[in-house]
């Protein structure tokens, strides 16, 4: 019954790719971010936005180079970078940049869903989390219902935040909100320095585009949708981004704009009155349904693929009748709950331990800008259905630029110095449990890549099976 | 014109959507053998931890076909992007010059034993 799923026909078209790409890149988190941006420095942030999403752009094709040597790979950069640098920097990128940095970026997005929704229904004293975790119920539930219920909630959240992302935008831009213009500079800084300084900020507007990889087996035409799906979806949110930039410049004081937490709501009230703060709000619950649902299907099957390749435990690579690894979703899914329950996603610290995550993220990206020069270098003849062009240009422009965002993740020095520090913690931890984890369970010396053929092999279900009991064989002849 | 042989051993899985795409590359003619066989891994499956110790001969397709060799590297980089799944068993493929080709019904011969011809 498993295989059966597992080898059923793509029926996920480049709607669905692209639907999942903006779900996940487009957060509320991002409006807020791109509120303060263009507050800082006004429209010229849309320069900062546009290095960004070049850079993002250039990921996202390094991306899809690995996608097309190492195909329909459940867990994705794990898996390159076992192949490429071996399972310790395996281990850290994947849990570090991706694992624990997005249920902690997912739990907040969750709160800030259930703070929306507590501000806009004034009637009932229904306490902030319990939106979040009726929220979190539903999508886990849905998520446990397979790809088919993914791929409609997706289309119809993304879409939704699209079109109405979109209008509002375009509204503000052409001045034709039913609020009252506001008068103000457009620029209030052109010096690159400040422009250069918030492209770490601009950065986390465009993160994400990769979540596309891990449910490429179920895409049609996969060699072209996948980075095409990534490439426009990056583009869709940029065109997104600076309409709504031009219209906050026209509808919302720079100050105001700088002091709001909830800047995407302000604009709304300042543009439409009270219909904007509603369609505002529905925006945000699209935003955050979206996200969180992109992200519990998408890190529960990179989980998957991390257990397949030993990195976690075997239980993870389960999957339930409907192909759904519902081991994985119950356990990331249950985490945030845990998470939204306590109350942790609501407080201060944990919007700078984002900030610290997009770090570990920014290396992740870094780390699968290098997989691509060493599997160029290892196997320059392998055929690969997608190859960034310009040779390693490309490819180094993208190692170089991201380094240079991590530098400018925050405009504030002593911010940037904490970051810093975190992440040095933070990968201190990781690093004491990956060389426990590679060196007790999967016996593994630290730094050394594995085969290819290995890394690909092990994505078959019955590959954990065979060496379980090659283990098993080896003990008993010990004995 | 110069003409070039080319022997594709594959999975019996991969001979549908193989055939198709040759068509597509512009190739009408093509022969396909049944098969079984096994290479360096003996047929051991990737997922396997032990390498058999004997050969395990496995059900392959062999697609022998004819291709001017003007033509003949376009065509391999097609098949090898067409057959590419990363894993073990993708296939190989044979590459061997051929001298002369006959159409018995009308006596043609080289190139011209290949395409439609007006007779």
């Amino acid at each position: 019954m498993e295989a059966a799923n597992e080898t059923k026909a793509p029926n996920m078209g480049l709607a669905s790719a692209i639907a999942t790409g903006v779900g996940l890149i487009v957060a509320t988190s991002c409006l807020l971010s791109l509120g303060q941006g263009s507050a800082a420095i006004g429209t010229t942030f849309i320069i900062s936005m546009a290095i960004a999403c070049a850079l993002n752009i250039i990921t996202a094709l390094s991306m899809a180079e690995l996608n097309a040597l190492m195909p329909n790979l459940t867990g994705g950069l794990a898996q390159y970078t076992l192949a490429c640098m071996g399972p310790f920097v395996s281990v850290i990128a994947m849990v570090g940049g991706y694992l624990v940095c997005n249920t902690m970026i997912a739990s907040t997005e969750c709160a800030m869903f259930g703070n929306t929704l507590k501000s806009v229904i004034t009637q009932v004293n229904i306490p902030s989390s319990a939106y979040c975790i009726a929220l979190l119920v539903v999508l886990i539930i849905s998520n446990l219902n397979g790809v088919d219920v993914f791929a409609k909630i997706q289309d119809i959240m993304a879409y939704g935040l699209i079109i109405s992302l979109t209008v509002m935008g375009f509204l503000g831009m052409t001045k034709l909100g039913s609020g009252t213009p506001v008068k103000q500079p457009a620029v209030l800084s052109s010096n690159f320095t400040d422009i250069a300084s918030f492209c770490g900020l601009a950065f986390f507007l465009f993160i994400g585009c990769e979540f596309v990889i891990p449910i490429s087996n179920k895409v049609k035409n996969a060699r072209r949708n996948i980075p095409l799906g990534m490439i426009l979806s990056l583009l869709i949110v940029m065109g997104m981004q600076v309409m709504l930039v031009l219209g906050f410049h026209n509808y919302v004081d720079w100050k105001q704009l700088g002091r709001s937490t909830t800047p995407h709501i302000l604009y709304g009230s300042l543009l439409l009155g009270k219909a904007g703060v509603i369609w505002m709000a529905i925006v945000s619950i699209f935003a955050v349904t979206s996200t969180v649902n992109t992200i519990i299907s998408s890190l529960s099957y990179i989980a998957k693929g991390m257990a397949k390749i030993k990195m976690l435990p075997k239980v993870f690579a389960k999957s339930n009748k409907k192909g759904a690894p519902y081991v994985s979703v119950l356990t990331i899914g249950g985490a945030m709950i845990v998470i939204n329950a306590t109350g942790l996603s609501t407080s201060s610290q944990l919007s700078f331990l984002i900030l610290t995550g997009c770090v570990f993220w920014m290396i992740a990206y870094v780390i699968s800008h290098c997989n691509v020069l060493i599997l160029r270098h290892r196997l320059p003849k392998a055929p690969r259905t997608f190859k960034v062009p310009g040779g390693p240009v490309l490819p180094l422009i993208g190692m170089i630029g991201t380094v240079w965002m991590i530098y400018n993740i925050s405009s504030n020095p002593a911010e940037r110095t904490n970051i810093y520090l975190l992440c040095l913690i933070i990968f201190a931890a990781l690093a004491v449990y990956a060389v426990i984890w590679i060196k007790k369970v999967m016996k593994r010396k630290l730094f050394k890549a594995l085969p290819l053929k290995e890394v690909m092999a092990m994505e078959n279900e019955l590959y954990l099976t065979y060496h379980d009991n090659k283990s098993e064989t080896g003990r008993q002849r010990k004995i | 014109m110069k003409l070039s042989r080319v022997e594709i051993i594959t999975s019996t899985s991969k001979i549908e959507k193989l055939k198709n795409s040759i068509a597509r590359f512009g190739i009408s003619g093509m022969t396909v053998f049944q098969a079984m066989g096994c290479g360096v891994q003996l047929g051991t499956k990737e997922y396997e931890a032990e390498q058999n110790e004997e050969p395990s001969l496995l059900p392959k397709e062999m697609v022998m076909l004819i291709v001017p060799t003007e033509r003949l590297n376009d065509f391999l980089e097609f098949v090898k992007k067409e057959l590419y799944t990363g894993h073990i068993g993708d296939g190989k493929i044979f590459i061997s010059e051929i001298s002369n080709i006959v159409r018995v019904r009308t006596g043609e011969e080289g190139y011209d034993a290949l395409i439609s011809g007006k007779d």
